[in-house]
Protein backbone atom coordinates (compact mmCIF):
# COMPACT_ATOMS: atom_id res chain seq x y z
CA UNK A 1 0.00 0.00 0.00
CA UNK A 2 0.99 2.96 -0.35
CA UNK A 3 0.45 6.49 0.69
CA UNK A 4 0.98 10.23 1.38
CA UNK A 5 -0.74 12.17 3.86
CA UNK A 6 0.57 15.45 4.93
CA UNK A 7 -1.01 18.26 7.83
CA UNK A 8 0.50 21.57 9.24
CA UNK A 9 -0.07 22.46 12.49
CA UNK A 10 0.58 25.62 14.81
CA UNK A 11 4.24 25.12 16.40
CA UNK A 12 3.50 25.55 20.09
CA UNK A 13 3.45 22.85 22.42
CA UNK A 14 -0.49 22.58 22.92
CA UNK A 15 -0.41 21.00 18.95
CA UNK A 16 2.38 18.32 20.14
CA UNK A 17 -1.02 15.85 21.02
CA UNK A 18 -2.66 16.91 17.74
CA UNK A 19 0.41 15.51 15.99
CA UNK A 20 0.21 12.72 17.74
CA UNK A 21 -3.72 12.15 16.52
CA UNK A 22 -2.69 12.81 12.74
CA UNK A 23 0.17 10.53 13.00
CA UNK A 24 -2.09 7.88 14.88
CA UNK A 25 -4.82 8.12 11.54
CA UNK A 26 -2.62 7.72 9.32
CA UNK A 27 -0.91 4.85 10.68
CA UNK A 28 -4.26 3.09 11.39
CA UNK A 29 -5.04 3.04 7.38
CA UNK A 30 -1.68 1.10 7.23
CA UNK A 31 -2.47 -1.76 10.08
CA UNK A 32 0.70 -1.46 11.65
CA UNK A 33 1.41 -3.82 14.57
CA UNK A 34 0.42 -1.56 17.71
CA UNK A 35 4.20 -1.70 19.05
CA UNK A 36 5.51 -0.32 16.28
CA UNK A 37 2.56 2.48 15.31
CA UNK A 38 3.19 3.68 18.58
CA UNK A 39 7.15 3.67 18.34
CA UNK A 40 6.66 5.58 14.95
CA UNK A 41 3.78 8.11 16.75
CA UNK A 42 6.85 8.78 19.67
CA UNK A 43 9.43 9.21 17.13
CA UNK A 44 7.43 11.79 15.58
CA UNK A 45 6.10 13.74 18.66
CA UNK A 46 10.23 14.00 19.12
CA UNK A 47 10.86 16.10 16.36
CA UNK A 48 8.00 17.94 16.20
CA UNK A 49 8.71 18.82 19.83
CA UNK A 50 12.16 19.79 18.88
CA UNK A 51 10.50 22.31 16.31
CA UNK A 52 8.76 23.56 18.94
CA UNK A 53 11.89 23.45 21.83
CA UNK A 54 14.62 23.88 19.71
CA UNK A 55 13.57 26.02 16.51
CA UNK A 56 11.81 27.88 18.08
CA UNK A 57 13.73 28.62 21.43
CA UNK A 58 13.56 32.19 23.33
CA UNK A 59 10.21 32.80 20.76
CA UNK A 60 7.24 33.38 23.06
CA UNK A 61 4.20 32.61 20.92
CA UNK A 62 4.72 32.46 16.97
CA UNK A 63 1.93 32.15 14.45
CA UNK A 64 4.40 30.33 12.12
CA UNK A 65 3.06 26.87 11.19
CA UNK A 66 4.91 23.29 10.67
CA UNK A 67 3.96 20.90 8.40
CA UNK A 68 4.43 17.16 8.99
CA UNK A 69 4.21 14.61 5.81
CA UNK A 70 3.92 10.74 5.92
CA UNK A 71 4.72 8.83 2.94
CA UNK A 72 4.59 5.27 2.15
CA UNK A 73 6.51 3.77 -0.90
CA UNK A 74 6.88 0.02 -1.21
CA UNK A 75 7.53 -0.54 2.21
CA UNK A 76 9.65 2.96 2.31
CA UNK A 77 8.18 5.09 5.01
CA UNK A 78 9.34 8.42 4.79
CA UNK A 79 8.28 11.05 7.46
CA UNK A 80 9.03 15.12 6.31
CA UNK A 81 8.83 18.26 9.06
CA UNK A 82 9.06 21.39 7.35
CA UNK A 83 9.36 24.31 9.62
CA UNK A 84 11.09 27.93 9.30
CA UNK A 85 12.27 27.88 12.53
CA UNK A 86 15.88 28.37 13.42
CA UNK A 87 18.05 26.85 10.51
CA UNK A 88 19.68 23.63 12.31
CA UNK A 89 23.22 23.01 11.90
CA UNK A 90 22.92 19.02 11.68
CA UNK A 91 26.25 18.33 13.09
CA UNK A 92 25.34 20.27 16.53
CA UNK A 93 23.01 17.54 17.13
CA UNK A 94 23.93 15.14 19.69
CA UNK A 95 21.24 13.12 22.48
CA UNK A 96 23.00 13.32 25.61
CA UNK A 97 25.18 10.25 27.00
CA UNK A 98 22.39 7.53 28.52
CA UNK A 99 25.08 7.26 31.63
CA UNK A 100 25.10 11.18 32.27
CA UNK A 101 21.10 10.69 33.66
CA UNK A 102 19.61 14.07 33.95
CA UNK A 103 16.85 15.48 32.48
CA UNK A 104 16.54 16.17 28.82
CA UNK A 105 18.45 15.05 25.87
CA UNK A 106 16.61 11.90 25.34
CA UNK A 107 14.25 12.87 22.65
CA UNK A 108 17.13 12.68 19.67
CA UNK A 109 18.22 9.60 20.81
CA UNK A 110 14.69 7.83 20.56
CA UNK A 111 14.42 9.31 17.46
CA UNK A 112 17.56 7.45 16.46
CA UNK A 113 16.59 3.97 18.49
CA UNK A 114 13.28 3.89 16.20
CA UNK A 115 14.25 5.10 13.05
CA UNK A 116 16.42 3.84 10.35
CA UNK A 117 18.19 7.48 9.28
CA UNK A 118 17.41 11.09 9.63
CA UNK A 119 18.51 13.79 7.42
CA UNK A 120 18.43 17.77 7.19
CA UNK A 121 17.84 18.19 3.22
CA UNK A 122 18.31 21.50 2.08
CA UNK A 123 15.99 21.12 -0.95
CA UNK A 124 12.84 23.50 0.22
CA UNK A 125 13.08 26.99 -0.50
CA UNK A 126 10.11 28.02 1.33
CA UNK A 127 10.94 26.48 4.69
CA UNK A 128 14.30 26.72 6.42
CA UNK A 129 14.71 23.16 7.57
CA UNK A 130 13.24 19.78 6.56
CA UNK A 131 13.96 17.00 8.55
CA UNK A 132 13.44 13.49 6.68
CA UNK A 133 12.62 10.22 9.06
CA UNK A 134 12.78 7.10 7.19
CA UNK A 135 12.79 3.41 8.14
CA UNK A 136 11.32 0.68 6.17
CA UNK A 137 8.61 -1.46 7.66
CA UNK B 1 -3.40 15.03 31.93
CA UNK B 2 -4.75 15.06 34.89
CA UNK B 3 -3.59 13.81 38.44
CA UNK B 4 -4.65 13.15 42.16
CA UNK B 5 -2.72 12.93 45.30
CA UNK B 6 -3.41 10.83 48.10
CA UNK B 7 -1.52 10.11 51.52
CA UNK B 8 -1.11 7.24 53.83
CA UNK B 9 0.91 7.80 56.44
CA UNK B 10 4.41 9.28 55.38
CA UNK B 11 3.38 7.86 51.73
CA UNK B 12 2.40 9.98 49.27
CA UNK B 13 1.17 9.07 45.97
CA UNK B 14 0.74 10.85 43.17
CA UNK B 15 -1.76 9.27 40.35
CA UNK B 16 -1.24 10.50 36.64
CA UNK B 17 -3.76 10.50 34.32
CA UNK B 18 -3.70 10.76 30.14
CA UNK B 19 -1.17 11.64 28.47
CA UNK B 20 2.67 13.28 29.04
CA UNK B 21 4.34 15.34 26.85
CA UNK B 22 6.16 19.02 26.67
CA UNK B 23 3.19 20.42 26.96
CA UNK B 24 2.30 19.02 30.62
CA UNK B 25 5.69 18.97 32.03
CA UNK B 26 5.25 22.20 34.12
CA UNK B 27 2.15 20.51 35.51
CA UNK B 28 3.16 17.08 36.10
CA UNK B 29 6.56 18.94 37.88
CA UNK B 30 3.84 21.40 40.05
CA UNK B 31 2.28 18.01 41.53
CA UNK B 32 5.17 15.58 42.19
CA UNK B 33 7.78 18.17 43.35
CA UNK B 34 6.16 20.11 46.34
CA UNK B 35 4.77 16.49 47.57
CA UNK B 36 8.89 15.36 47.62
CA UNK B 37 10.11 18.95 49.08
CA UNK B 38 8.00 17.87 52.07
CA UNK B 39 10.12 14.77 52.64
CA UNK B 40 7.38 12.83 52.13
CA UNK B 41 8.13 9.11 50.10
CA UNK B 42 6.57 9.88 47.14
CA UNK B 43 4.50 6.72 44.77
CA UNK B 44 3.90 8.00 41.27
CA UNK B 45 1.12 5.38 40.07
CA UNK B 46 1.73 5.26 35.97
CA UNK B 47 -0.92 2.57 35.43
CA UNK B 48 -3.74 5.30 33.59
CA UNK B 49 -0.89 7.17 31.84
CA UNK B 50 -1.51 6.23 28.31
CA UNK B 51 1.97 7.88 26.45
CA UNK B 52 5.05 9.48 27.83
CA UNK B 53 7.52 11.06 25.84
CA UNK B 54 10.99 12.71 26.63
CA UNK B 55 9.48 15.13 28.69
CA UNK B 56 7.61 13.00 30.60
CA UNK B 57 11.11 10.89 31.18
CA UNK B 58 12.40 13.89 32.41
CA UNK B 59 10.15 14.64 34.61
CA UNK B 60 10.87 11.36 36.14
CA UNK B 61 14.90 11.82 36.20
CA UNK B 62 14.22 15.25 37.94
CA UNK B 63 11.45 13.53 40.28
CA UNK B 64 13.81 10.62 41.50
CA UNK B 65 17.10 12.79 41.80
CA UNK B 66 14.91 15.42 43.77
CA UNK B 67 14.00 13.02 46.20
CA UNK B 68 18.19 11.65 46.38
CA UNK B 69 18.65 15.37 47.19
CA UNK B 70 15.78 15.58 50.29
CA UNK B 71 16.95 12.60 51.53
CA UNK B 72 13.60 10.31 50.34
CA UNK B 73 12.72 8.25 47.34
CA UNK B 74 10.43 8.33 44.59
CA UNK B 75 8.74 4.85 43.71
CA UNK B 76 7.00 4.13 39.92
CA UNK B 77 3.99 1.98 40.74
CA UNK B 78 2.22 0.31 38.23
CA UNK B 79 3.91 1.44 35.40
CA UNK B 80 1.74 0.86 31.58
CA UNK B 81 3.14 -1.12 29.25
CA UNK B 82 3.57 1.68 26.80
CA UNK B 83 5.44 3.87 29.24
CA UNK B 84 7.85 0.94 30.55
CA UNK B 85 8.59 0.55 27.03
CA UNK B 86 9.95 4.29 26.69
CA UNK B 87 12.14 3.96 30.11
CA UNK B 88 13.57 1.02 29.23
CA UNK B 89 14.02 2.45 25.47
CA UNK B 90 16.35 5.44 28.32
CA UNK B 91 17.42 2.82 29.79
CA UNK B 92 16.30 4.29 33.46
CA UNK B 93 14.65 0.61 34.61
CA UNK B 94 17.28 -0.05 36.77
CA UNK B 95 17.74 3.82 37.64
CA UNK B 96 14.75 5.05 38.64
CA UNK B 97 12.43 2.88 41.41
CA UNK B 98 10.43 0.88 39.22
CA UNK B 99 7.59 -1.75 41.41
Amino acid sequence: MNLNESKDFLVHTSSLKEVRVFSREVFEKLNLDEDLKEELVLAIAEAAQNIVKHGYKGVEETSDRMEIKISLKDSNLEIGFFDKGKPVIPENIQHRKLDDIKPGGLGTFFIKQIMDDAVFKKDEQQWVNHLVLSKKI
Amino acid sequence: MSYKITEEGNISTVFLNGEIDMDVTETAKEAILPVIDSGKEVHLNLKDVSYMDSSGISVLIESHQRALEKGTKVVIKEVSKSVLKVIMMAKLEQILNLE
